[in-house]
């Protein structure tokens, strides 16, 4: 310990040249055949090394920490502050400037899309609610063979039910009949079967595309005139009167009644009621009835999107168009020969049933 | 130009800071301090985070040009800045290190290299500083006093009331030799 404390002496006055010239030498050598010593010596420099670092360190510390102190640390913090609250204030700003520029992009986008829906849908929207009210029959499909088999027997009725199926009315005694555009639309040939089962062949010979009219005659030699038991009302009839028709929604003849509940028809059309009346398919060209007995309207189609929202051509149309019609094709009027006024519905039935026929169509 | 101009003007404060002239130190400090503040208190740190961080990268700037071989190669508000953004992320990581970092910090770990020395030296001066506190009074004193403040040991012996300085001398082997020996248990030299 004390040889120890003289050697570290020895050192520190050999580093700090206190030696004179002779113990300078005498310790050098020392040195030189000691490693021990040598390496005490040299592990002294490098401490006193550090030792000096930290001395450097610790004033250094002291003098930032002064001139720390002599900072005006109140008006750097709220400078400071308030740099950051801009800075914050303007990302905030841009990140909302990039949220507002997206949503406005997707409301564009979600917009120009609805509108593109919704005009498509409205364009959609009168068809779909709108249906005729034809019969869609057995969809056999018939050879052309078969078809033309039966062209050539004339007289013969096919047995095949037909592809669509509609009602016709009977509006002159010589075998006029009216009954509804689409129901003859695109079609090869056209039989009408009265309630008795006896089928006609029969041909559109005028069609009115607008109205959805198509007059039929009977094209068979078998048929019989007979005179109309009723007339075609001119006048447009009142709100609320009660109508009736008779069509064949299915194979046998059937009876409806209901009331005129507008003066036009689907979407405004003025040559048509609106009738709330029972209505199916097949009712299609069916004739519709006053309390009298006259035909005041045909049957046209009904409304989907509502129960028994019918609509119905008006007879005066019906009327001003037999007149417009070509004058070879001319029918004998003979309207109002027996007005069925005053009879019961039944008896008007029974007497209508005769005029009443069901459409079927081939095509 | 300016740019080039504050460059010289950097150089300039960074040889009185080598030479230990204290107006460069202070003028640098209250420069920089600013910006950093700013920084470090944009990321959630303290006031006192800001000064710690701040006299840190002061200190690394301080033991670079102390090598002589420093050139400053960007403007010394930069170097700082980037040290101390350096040093925050480290203290960050240290603290929180469950915590997941603030995006902005993880994009930028600047100035790996400057700090690596840095981290040998803050090491050992963190190793002498705990040697220092340990051995306790006077001895601490009296070896700050000789070695750090050059004072002579007749002061010293003065100070603390030795009777001669031979008695001081003895007094202050025994404390170095203790420091010594604390300090080289922890330094291990390669020789």
């Amino acid at each position: 310990m004390k040889e120890d404390m003289i050697l570290l002496r020895e050192i520190e006055r050999y580093l700090e040249g206190e030696m004179n010239e002779s113990e300078k030498t005498a310790f050098e050598a020392l040195r030189h055949t000691n490693p021990l010593i040598n390496k005490q010596v040299e592990e002294h420099q490098l401490f006193l090394q550090h030792l000096g670092n930290y001395g450097q360190r610790v004033n250094l510390q002291a003098k930032l920490d002064q001139i720390h102190h002599q900072l005006d640390m109140p008006t750097l913090r709220k400078q400071a502050q308030e740099e950051n609250q801009t800075a914050k204030r303007l990302t905030i700003r841009r990140r909302t400037i990039t949220n507002l520029a997206a949503a406005a992009c997707i409301a564009l986008v979600t917009s120009l899309s609805t509108i593109a829906v919704i005009q498509n849908v409205s364009r959609n929207k009168s068809t779909a609610q709108y249906e005729d009210v034809r019969r869609v029959l057995n969809n056999i499909q018939r050879s052309q063979n078969a078809l033309v088999n039966d062209m050539n027997k004339k007289s013969r009725a096919p047995l095949n039910p037909g592809t669509y199926g509609g009602t016709g009315f009977a509006v002159s005694g010589n075998g006029y009949i009216v009954t509804n555009y689409h129901v003859v639309a695109g079609a090869d040939s056209v039989y009408v079967q009265n309630n008795k089962g006896e089928a006609f062949k029969a041909v559109s010979i005028f069609e009115d595309i607008s109205s959805d009219l198509a007059i039929l005659k009977i094209a068979d030699s078998t048929f019989k005139s007979q005179p109309l038991p009723y007339s075609l009302k001119p006048q447009a009839v009142k709100l609320g009167e009660e109508v009736f028709t008779i069509g064949y929604p299915r194979d046998e003849i059937v009876y409806g009644k209901g009331y005129i509940s507008a003066k036009t028809g689907f979407n405004g059309d003025t040559t048509a009621y609106q009738v709330s009346i029972p209505v199916n398919p097949g009712n299609s060209g069916a004739p519709l009835l006053d309390n009298k007995g006259d035909v005041v309207g045909i049957v046209t189609g009904k409304q989907t999107t509502s129960d028994g929202i019918a609509f119905a051509v008006k007879s005066a149309h019906l009327k001003h168009l037999l007149d417009e019609m070509p004058k070879d094709k001319q029918l004998r009027k003979e309207w109002g020969h027996k007005s069925m006024e005053g009879m019961n519905r039944i008896d008007q039935i029974k007497k209508l049933e005769d005029f009443v026929y069901m459409v079927k169509v081939y095509n | 130009m300016k740019q080039n101009q504050d460059i010289t003007r950097d150089r300039e404060l960074l040889l009185g800071l080598a030479k230990g002239e204290d107006k460069s130190l202070e003028i640098i400090y209250s420069e920089n301090f600013p910006v950093v503040l700013r920084m470090i208190l944009q990321h959630n740190g303290s006031e006192d985070d800001a000064k710690d961080v701040f006299q840190e990268a002061i200190i690394v700037l301080y033991e670079k040009v102390q090598n002589n071989d420093f050139t400053l190669s960007s403007r010394l508000k930069t170097f700082l800045y980037s040290v101390c953004r350096h040093l925050w992320l480290k203290k960050v990581q240290r603290t929180y290190g469950l915590y997941a970092l603030t995006p902005e910090l993880e994009e930028v770990i600047p100035a790996t290299e400057e700090l690596e020395e840095h981290n040998v030296k803050d090491q050992e001066f963190r190793i002498m500083e705990g040697a220092m506190s340990s051995i306790g009074q006077p001895c601490q004193t009296i070896l700050e006093d000789y070695y750090l403040h050059k004072k002579s040991m007749q002061e010293i012996a003065e100070k603390f009331g030795y009777t001669n300085a031979e008695n001081a001398k003895n007094q202050k082997y025994k404390c170095l030799m203790r420091l010594k020996k604390l300090f080289f248990d922890q330094y291990k030299t390669p020789l």
